[in-house]
């Protein structure tokens, strides 16, 4: 007889790493995830927008931090603000609109009206009302603790506590990044795709780690010949595993499959590939996206997650931002980014995959949601959700490779559920750590020797 | 009004029954004789839309080559039909109950040859025992005459919805 779930759920327990076991009610408990509201969207590092989102003064985009609204703007001096959405008089939002441009953010209910820095600039009856009663100074809109952005990717914390985001991300989250930034001067092109999954966030930001799914979820895919398996599921697996929850998994090139790739781009000229819409994806063989990228970070083609839920896809043309709406929704939002000086056809074809293969009509992503959505709501179920979930793919199997020149770790393997183990250990970290100090002194080191 | 001419009348009626077919077409899940009733160079559009201020709604929709959550030729179409009819397309196995209804119908072109047809439709889909979709909004259809024959030469779709608020679009509008 297993054990029913119970009304409050031990939260320091509900990960076990020793035997690679996942508590199910961490996809549907409330509390857990107004715990995650708090410990990991509130205190890590979001993200917010593109530069490209944002190309003039008084241009914003409104986002999320947990289920906090933000405005991501940019103001007078150019600079990106996040401001949270919410009027401090009686609390409606001053924007409501998705994007757009705004000179000032002006509350419908009772017109305070505030700067693209958030100050307070002005109230109707401040004088004949408020008698002198109010100072502007004090009620400008909340802004976030702090904004920060890694190649013209922004970020923003709620917590003032929080370590630089250069720090936070890592050289995996870096790396992450880099599949895009390092194509060259890219941008957002116009059209975030957003949908609702009836989903645990968590499970969404599992399945991009996750290499054994696809050949069945994405069987149709092969069938109709869109993909081969050896694609869908390579057999040169690379894991590699940052500080704070970054992973990035998936296909690896093979150091002597590098080399041949090398002598294949050592006399491609990038830009002019920009141009050529059969092959524009020799970035990879730049010399500054090699340095960027390091020795194995070049031969990384995998999935990476900046934790908690941004994940770098489509062979870095794609960021999907994966946003908690409850503990059994979450909203997909697919940005999709080319690079400013390629061939209109290159462009086309950057966008026509994009479509084709992800958000709600892809002809990939269509099948995914329903899995997620099963898979969530069966952790409510009385037996369901006391029965832990599998994780031990792979598990003590495999050994951390060091590369001596940059020190970049990684494990070169067959599929693994290495990636998934690392996330949730991870997730566990922040959601026992008190605070920033406590998690800068309790999170993990990243994996050394056997994992 | 100006006065309404047999003619129109006529055409009218000819629009909408093309169109009633069609849509019973998709929803019987006839979906070779539906590509049959496409023209070589269809194109089938829904653009992404956006919630903006009445003072940038010119922005609302992604316009033309921009992101989309469909930008589709015939040979996609014929992908996307193949994908949800062959094996292991779970997001349509079990099959989708779908409902097409279409209505507010208005000729806006005719040129004799192609007929730019308005119309508000509402695609209703139930799968398992609980779930349920609803997507509502207008489309700007071009029928052609061919051989004597009706066909679908344009499909832009405008949803009414920004945050598409189902778990996908596997299904044809």
């Amino acid at each position: 007889m297993t054990e029913a779930q119970t009304d409050v759920v031990d939260q320091d327990n509900l990960i076990d790493n020793e035997n690679g076991l996942v508590d199910r009610r961490i996809f549907s408990d409330e509390g857990v995830y107004q715990a995650e509201l708090k410990k990991i969207f509130a205190r890590g590092w979001n993200f917010m927008c593109h530069d490209s989102q944002l190309p003039e003064r008084g241009s914003y985009f409104t986002n999320y931090i947990g289920e906090d609204e933000v405005i991501a703007v940019r103001d007078d001096d150019l600079n990106v603000q996040v401001l949270i959405n919410s009027c401090p008089h009686r609390g409606n939002t001053v924007c409501r609109a998705e994007q757009g441009k705004a000179r000032s953010f002006f509350c419908s209910y009772h017109g305070w009206n505030f700067g693209l820095n958030g100050d307070l600039i002005g109230l109707p009856g401040q004088d004949t009302f408020y008698r002198g009663g109010i100072d502007k100074k004090d009620w400008g809109l909340t802004k976030a603790a702090k904004v920060e952005s890694y190649k013209g990717f922004v970020f923003a914390t709620l917590d003032p506590d929080a370590i630089p985001l250069d720090d936070f991300l890592g050289w995996v989250g870096r790396l992450g990044i880099d599949q895009i930034a390092e194509q060259g001067d890219v941008e957002v092109v116009d059209g975030v795709q957003k949908n609702i999954v009836k989903c645990n966030w968590k499970l969404a930001v599992d399945n991009l780690f996750d290499w054994y799914h696809p050949k069945i979820s994405h069987g149709s895919a092969v069938k109709q010949g869109m993909l081969t398996e050896e694609f869908l599921a390579p057999m040169n697996q690379m894991v590699i595993m940052g500080e704070y929850g970054h992973a990035i998994g998936g296909a690896g090139v093979t150091e002597e499959a590098q080399q041949r790739l090398d002598k294949k781009y050592a006399n491609v000229d990038t830009a002019s590939n920009r141009k050529n819409p059969k092959n524009s994806n020799s970035w990879r063989g730049e010399q500054s996206a090699k340095d960027a990228l390091g020795p194995v970070g070049i031969r990384s083609k995998g999935h990476p997650n900046i934790f908690p839920n941004l994940w770098v896809s489509t062979g870095g043309t794609q960021l999907c931002l994966r946003l908690p709406k409850g503990p059994m929704e979450t909203e997909l939002w697919w940005f999709t980014f080319v690079e400013k000086s390629m061939a209109p056809e290159v462009k086309r074809r950057v966008i026509q995959g994009a479509i084709h293969f992800f958000g709600p009509s892809g002809l990939l992503e269509q099948d995914d949601g329903e899995n997620w959505s099963h898979a969530t709501t069966g952790s409510k179920g009385l037996v369901t959700g006391s029965r832990p979930l599998n994780f031990k793919m792979g598990m003590g199997m495999d050994e951390v490779l060091i590369d001596p020149n940059s020190g970049q770790a990684r494990i070169e393997t067959v599929l693994t559920e290495h990636a998934q183990r690392w996330l949730y250990q991870s997730w566990a970290e922040w959601m026992k750590a008190e605070n920033w100090e406590d998690l800068i002194k309790s999170h993990s080191p990243e994996p050394r020797g056997t994992f | 009004m100006s006065t309404i001419t047999i003619e129109q009348m006529l055409l009218q009626y000819e629009m909408e029954q093309f169109l009633y077919d069609e849509a019973s077409l998709l929803d019987e899940r006839r979906f070779d004789e539906w590509l049959a009733l496409l023209t070589e160079d269809v194109h089938y559009w829904m653009p992404i839309r956006r919630t903006t201020t009445s003072a940038e709604v010119d922005k609302e929709f992604t316009a033309p080559g921009a992101m989309a959550f469909f930008d589709e030729d015939l040979t996609m179409l014929q992908l996307r039909v193949r994908k949800m009819t062959g094996k292991y397309a779970w997001s349509e196995d079990p099959p989708s109950r779908t409902r097409h209804s279409v209505s507010n119908v208005r000729v806006i072109d005719n040129t004799g040859d192609e007929i730019t047809v308005g119309l508000n439709f509402h695609l209703y889909r139930t799968r398992y025992n609980s779930s349920e979709d609803s997507w509502i909004g207008r489309r700007e259809d071009v029928i052609r005459r061919v051989d004597g024959q009706l066909k679908l030469a344009q499909r832009h779709i405008y949803l009414d919805q920004t945050v598409i608020l189902s778990q996908n679009l596997s299904n044809l509008f």
